[in-house]
């Protein structure tokens, strides 16, 4: 039980996919614009990347090396393309907010990576473990860069039409820029920045 | 033992095919479980996108992939799916024509063009550029038409005018020939 929580634990801070490890920021990047697109785009890589690392955990000491690659990517598109049919049939607002992110989530950098360095030297239930705390890091880091730019760029804040409140001035006046691609990388680089400074995070 | 090596080497080759099997197995049980459910999303898409294109719209007809708009029981028009060849794939664009000449608005159903660039060939600024163009004027200012091309994505742009025209072109045939 301590492994496990130590496994999930390292998703969060110390091994956080997109300010420690810097990976899957396309889609961080795409998807930050709002906290509906955050919660959204993290379903889908939790439940690709749960599959992923269980199958791969599952079946690691059969696939030869020499095959390993294709086999993952085999494993990892047919996940995305289940969740990108189910997310169409029965979610067609989010399918269309995440657009051609949801099927990208095949090329995520964080679920080749945790398959490559993770799961496939490790057993089912630590690559369980790894699957659901990279999931939460990446949740976190997304809800903290769409939270800020959802503000600001809207001036508001609302989640799934529930509306929480409106800025003073910014809610006639929003900073569009946020919303943007610029602010993105501005807000990613910032906070990243901050998380160093203060310590939370070393780059490893 | 050769046999031993043989298949010791065919063995990666065995086992991508079984994974490769086992994924298309699923991926054609989950394609039968969303189908209906997907046609239809796309079905009340296309109905709300109707309703832009002709806001008075009180029922429509679907036949021979052409949608009769009628307005308290007048013709009011028609409707037609184009499918442009975009950079990123299909571009599925609804038409809506006033009558056999007149475009009377356009509408992007779905893509898969590049975020920023080419997927603002959904946005008002270029799909409101075709209302009230005469078929024969949809083409790029350049080459002699009525429309703008978008700046940075002239190949789909290209692909969303040659569909509307082409298309409009063929349908307004078959409804003559109808008629």
């Amino acid at each position: 039980m301590g492994k496990f929580i130590k496994e999930f634990a390292k998703g969060l801070i110390i091994s956080n996919p997109v300010f420690v490890l810097a990976l899957g920021l396309c889609p961080t990047l795409a998807v930050s614009t709002s906290i509906d697109n955050a919660l959204g785009m993290t379903l889908a890589v939790l439940i690709v990347l749960l599959g992923a690392n269980v199958i791969i955990a599952a079946i690691r000491n059969f696939v030869p090396s020499i095959t390993r690659i294709p086999i993952f990517i085999v494993i990892i598109a047919s996940l995305v393309t289940v969740v990108n049919l189910i997310f169409q049939a029965n979610f067609p607002d989010l399918h269309e907010a995440l657009g051609i992110f949801l099927p990208l989530v095949v090329v995520n950098c964080i679920i080749l990576a945790r398959a490559e360095a993770f799961a496939s030297k490790n057993p089912i239930v630590s690559s369980l473990a790894d699957a659901l705390g990279i999931t939460v890091g990446f949740m976190l880091a997304l809800l903290m860069i769409s939270f800020i730019r959802q503000t600001l760029g809207t001036g508001s804040l609302s989640v799934f039409g529930f509306h929480f409140f409106t800025l003073p001035i910014l809610g006639k006046n929003p900073i569009a820029m946020f919303i943007l691609p610029p602010g993105a990388f501005l807000i990613i680089g910032l906070l990243m920045a901050l998380f160093r400074r203060m310590g939370v995070m070393k780059s490893e | 033992m050769p046999a031993k090596d043989a298949l010791k080497k065919a063995f990666p080759v065995i086992l991508l095919t079984v994974v490769v099997a086992i994924s298309v197995t699923l991926l054609t049980f989950t394609d039968r479980l969303t189908r209906d459910k997907i046609e239809y999303q796309k079905e009340q898409k296309i109905q709300s996108m109707l309703f832009e294109i002709f806001p008075n719209m009180s029922r429509y007809d679907f036949e021979n992939d052409i949608y009769t708009i009628y307005s308290d029981g007048a013709k009011i028009g028609y409707a037609f799916l184009a499918v442009g060849k975009g950079y990123g794939g299909d571009i599925d664009i609804l038409v809506g024509l006033e009558d056999e000449t007149t475009i009377k608005g356009i509408s992007i159903v779905s893509h898969s063009e590049t975020p920023g660039l080419g997927s603002r060939i959904t946005e008002s600024f270029f799909t409101d550029q075709f209302a009230g163009l005469s078929i024969d004027e949809v083409a790029l200012k350049r080459n002699g038409g009525e429309v703008d091309a978008i700046t940075g994505s002239t190949i789909s742009s290209r692909a969303v005018i040659n569909a509307v025209r082409d298309t409009a072109m063929e349908k307004v045939k078959l409804l003559e020939e109808s008629e």
